[in-house]
């Protein structure tokens, strides 16, 4: 289905949790394995406008939709990065710029998008990164509502899951968003496909993996994705990113579960 | 509040105002501008060609930030949350800017006029990646050997370039642009409202340019560079050529005085040089 970027863009918003009360945090706090798993999704989303660096322009119409949508996109993470930061300060845990840019300044980026990039830019890869740039979107954000899911499920924590049903909602016009520019430019090369295949199963990894500490990533995915519900959900993501034009078979989120040691 | 980022204004240093506060810019970012415009009482051919083509172009540059952020987010300047925080709405109004030029170029103008750009977003960026300036590459590559420093830079290019929209701005706000050459009170609003949006801009860039300036003679060094080198303005790989020109002419083109007084606001930055904007204001000129 075409994704109605006008329409996108006239309705994003900032999430509102002004109407949640926080204060029951403080009646019922979160334990602190899962204030940690907070913590990570919360500078996760701050980062976010960071990957404006993947964006590559080119004379086209469509272009003029991703940049409109990047615009709005990033504004929606930030903020989902305030409303946890909002969650975490009410536990007495507060995430100020300094603090956010004294962890970006300890652990570097190793992007994984930047040696296909490299590859375009000496023009081995062309427009076809593009496809690889959308459907990498698409596999964050599928993971980014799964992640949301999963952490409402294991808390059950009412003012906590009413919170990330909110962002989820967010994220799923996300995906909608991705899915729709990657299916089109997919399905329109068998070229784009063998190289965004490559790319997702070569060098994609859990959201926050090219950012946040290895032990940190291994938190999260241990916290969130294992037992048998989690390897669920990763399976039910891996369908949604081999259901796109000539990625069949692809399974890097249960891949990259499997090389964090994360048990099924 | 518009006063703020008038032309000629140098802002104001030596007080000691209340720190920009990022996360209350964020929390009041303006989004569409449609109801507040008065699109119908902008009369049909209110302005001149030459001025509805400046408001399509400023639409372009306005809308040019994802571009703009691609080529600083490979440097260090990704790493500083408090920018990062500041740039996502800033790249947010500045859309929504872009959207209320383009409206308000379709009401006013001239009958039979092409209006090139009328469509509800920015058509196409005109030139290829590469074509203008330095790569993502061998800007990740300088990024990253210049450190923060190229923070400091980044920040003076931002509140330059608000001084050279800002000369256009303050054209369109007089009287001259209308094709009678009476003020129009629809259009002046809708200018008003887009530069106190801006004003805002300019005074994080400002505020942050300086502090960083003042600190690091590295940091006024590298910033004197980038000023130097960077195709005015900023988001002119955007734009035709032709359509740059025009944009240059019409901004420079009223007041005699306003290209000393963009030196002026330019040399009002810690450790620029007149120099540096002369430089400026050659190649915007040119
Ligand atoms: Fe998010
Ligand atoms: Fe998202």
């Amino acid at each position: 289905m075409a994704f109605d970027i006008d329409r996108y863009t006239a309705t994003s918003v900032a999430v509102d949790w002004s109407d949640l009360d926080l204060e029951a945090f403080r009646r019922e706090p979160l334990p602190g394995s899962s204030l940690r798993t907070l913590r990570y999704m919360a500078d996760v989303e701050y980062h976010t406008v960071c990957y404006t660096r993947d964006l590559l322009t080119t004379p086209s119409h469509r272009e003029s939709d991703v940049s409109a949508f990047m615009t709005m996109w990033n504004r929606e993470e930030f903020w989902h990065g305030e409303a946890l930061a909002a969650v975490l300060a009410v536990h007495g845990v507060s995430i100020d710029y300094d603090e956010l840019k004294a962890s970006r300044l300890k652990l570097g980026w190793k992007d994984r998008l930047d040696p296909i990039k490299q590859s375009v830019l000496g023009g081995l890869v062309g427009q076809d990164f593009v496809a690889v740039h959308m459907s990498w979107g698409a596999a964050n954000e599928w993971s980014a509502i799964t992640a949301y899911q999963r952490m409402a499920e294991l808390e059950e924590h009412p003012v906590l899951a009413e919170l990330l049903r909110r962002i989820a909602k967010q994220e799923a016009r996300h995906v909608a968003f991705y899915t729709s520019q990657a299916r089109e430019r997919l399905a329109a090369s068998t070229k784009a496909q063998k190289v965004t295949r490559f790319a997702l199963s070569r060098f994609w990894a859990p959201v926050g993996s090219s950012i946040m500490a290895p032990e940190e990533v291994r938190h999260v995915m241990g916290h969130l994705m294992s037992g048998e519900e989690g390897r669920r959900a990763a399976r039910k993501v891996d369908d949604s990113i081999s259901g796109m034009p000539g990625l069949a078979g692809l399974t890097i989120v249960q891949d990259a579960l499997d090389r964090l040691g994360v048990a099924s | 509040m518009d006063d703020l980022s008038g032309a000629g204004s140098t802002p104001t240093i030596g007080v000691e105002p209340a720190p920009f506060d990022v996360r209350d810019f964020a929390r009041t970012a303006h989004g569409s501008h449609r109801e507040g415009l008065d699109l119908e009482a902008i009369p049909d051919a209110a302005l001149t060609r030459e001025a509805v083509r400046t408001i399509l172009t400023l639409a372009e540059l306005e809308g040019a930030t994802m571009a703009h952020l691609r080529n600083v987010l490979v440097t260090a300047t990704h790493k500083d949350a408090r920018v990062t925080a500041f740039l996502v709405s800033w790249a947010y109004e500045k859309y929504w800017v872009a959207d209320a030029l383009r409206a308000v170029a379709g009401a006013a103008a001239p009958v039979g006029a092409t209006r090139a750009n009328d469509a509800s977003r920015p058509a196409v960026a005109a030139a290829p990646v590469r074509a203008r300036g330095r790569g993502p590459i061998r800007r990740a590559l300088a990024g990253f050997a210049q450190g923060s420093d190229v923070i400091g830079a980044h920040l003076a290019l931002g509140c330059v370039d608000d001084l050279v929209l800002d000369l256009a701005y303050a054209r369109l706000a007089g009287d001259v642009p209308t094709a009678d050459g009476t003020p129009d009170p629809a259009l002046g609003d809708a200018i008003r409202r887009i530069r106190a949006i801006k004003a805002r801009h300019s005074a994080f860039f400002h505020e942050e340019a300086t502090r960083r300036l003042e600190t690091s003679p590295r940091a006024a060094r590298l910033a004197r560079r980038e000023l130097s080198r960077a195709a005015w303005p900023l988001g002119a790989a955007s734009v035709s050529d032709e359509d740059r020109r025009s944009f240059a002419r019409f901004a420079l083109g009223g007041d005699p005085g306003s290209a000393s007084a963009l030196e002026r606001g330019i040399r009002s930055l810690a450790g620029i040089d007149e120099r540096t904007a002369a430089r400026v204001t050659g190649r915007l000129a040119g």
